[in-house]
């Protein structure tokens, strides 16, 4: 089953095994330059609300009643990441208006490994955008849906679902008693957001390609049969756009998230993590999409604001596990 | 008369002023109980009816089922089944919370909806 915790999707399959509990947060971003460049990770800027559409039914739209699950708001050209984390292994598959981040295929239950349309939790402790190369993907922007500049609508050629997508398959319990895998936890910092900016209007929004980054997705490198294929739970997550959030639920949205430039010219690091083990190629849908930019530019719009490109010195960066196995502790400086 | 009863009587006599087809006639036949009993049950000369029957009167005059079965001083088989298997989980989740106040207890429980999709 899954339930709302301080603004995280807890998913829990009880009856599969008591440590098999993954929670899903939806962390804000800045916006990393929608410019060609490879950057690293940016950090966390503080948890998006999730709230049930069901306690705001009289005004939601009536298709986020139809597809249940949860709601948080947006601004446009705003960015966001996934942060997993479980110590039991999961297979997780995201998709964004109902085409997979992973694969760059549309929506179905089920998992798939040829190509391989999931993710692999613990060992994936972050996802930020679509997969669009090995070891660099493109980041999750909000978009309105109909401006044509979702993957959704760039795949699919309509603006039907929106928001995204996540089921979650757990390992079973004979196989996890036989890998006995650790937990890995890994952070990066939350930082306050400083700085508001203009929206536009359009309540259901989606998720188009940004700037591109570097972020490993990993193979699963665990048996097929290892997934508990008869067992999963998922949900819709819709996105309001941030400036029709206070109509609906009458709460105040989050203040927009400082810009890359901002954060920069602060001096506050970025990051990168190192990981072991093979990672997925690059989908061969995913790689044809046009990030927003890239769109803009044909279609004649401005919808990126505040997009100049950074400079990011090394000494900036943070390395997050490099070189260390999965199980080595850290070393620090003292 | 018993609270089961009187409530049984109220919400059927109030949706009667609006549709003569909730008489005590035609309501038991509905339920498929003779008149007379369900008159007994309203006026409690007789012990509140059978699960089922509960039930397919909660049905009919739109009323909880839960909230009529424990007026009835029953608790529905369902939830009498969940309690059986894991008696020592459900006794102290039970205590724990019976003196919360229902936003807290929804919290607790409270599952997202999957849709379609």
């Amino acid at each position: 089953m899954i339930e709302l915790e301080d603004d995280h999707l807890v998913f829990s399959f009880s009856d599969v095994h008591r440590d098999a509990r993954l929670t899903i947060g939806f962390q804000r971003t800045l916006r990393i330059p929608d410019d060609g460049r490879k950057y690293p990770l940016p950090p966390g800027l503080g948890r998006f609300p999730l709230r049930h559409v069901d306690d705001f039914a009289p005004r939601v739209p009536g298709t986020w009643l139809t597809h249940g699950g949860v709601m948080m708001p947006m601004y446009q050209s705003e960015a966001l990441w996934l942060h997993f984390s479980s110590s039991y292994p999961f297979a997780v598959k995201v998709a964004t208006g109902k085409v997979d981040a992973v694969s760059g295929k549309t929506w179905t239950d089920g998992l798939h490994r040829k190509p391989q349309d999931y993710l692999v939790v613990p060992r994936q402790p972050w996802l930020d955008g679509y997969n669009v190369g090995r070891g660099v993907i493109r980041q999750f922007v909000a978009m309105p849906l109909g401006a044509g500049y979702t993957v959704e609508e760039q795949v699919t050629g309509e603006a039907e679902a929106g928001g995204l997508q996540i089921i979650v398959y757990p390992m079973t319990s004979e196989s996890y008693e036989r890998y006995t895998r650790r937990m890995e936890v890994f952070s990066r910092p939350a930082l306050m957001a400083r700085k508001a900016r203009a929206a536009s209007v359009g309540v259901d929004m989606g998720l188009a390609p940004g700037g591109r980054m570097r972020q490993e997705i990993y193979k699963d490198q665990y048996d097929f049969s290892d997934w508990d294929h008869g067992r999963s739970s998922r949900c819709f997550v819709h996105m309001a756009n941030s400036l029709a959030w206070g109509s609906i639920t009458g709460e105040r949205p989050p203040h927009a998230p400082v810009t890359a430039a901002a954060y920069k010219r602060a001096g506050l690091p970025w990051f990168e993590f190192y990981g072991d083990g093979e990672t997925v190629s690059a989908s061969s849908v995913l790689q044809k999409v046009k990030s927003v930019v890239g769109l803009a530019t044909v279609k004649g719009d401005v919808p990126l604001p505040e997009n100049e490109s950074v400079e990011i010195p090394e000494d900036e960066i943070v390395r997050l596990r490099r070189n260390l196995r999965p199980d080595q502790v850290r070393e620090g400086q003292f | 008369m018993t609270n089961f009863g009187k409530l049984v009587r109220a919400r059927r006599e109030a949706l009667r002023r609006e549709d003569s087809r909730y008489s005590v006639r035609q309501v038991a036949q509905r339920i498929g109980v003779q008149p007379s009993y369900l008159s007994k049950v309203e006026r409690g000369d007789v012990a509140p009816p059978s699960e089922t029957t509960i039930c397919k009167i909660a049905d009919e005059l739109d009323e909880n089922s839960d909230v009529l079965l424990a007026m009835a001083g029953k608790v529905s088989s369902d939830l009498q089944d969940a309690i059986r298997k894991r008696p020592e989980v459900f006794a102290e989740l039970i205590r724990e919370l019976r003196n919360q106040p229902d936003h807290a207890v929804l919290r607790l429980v409270r599952e997202v909806r999957d849709g379609e999709w």
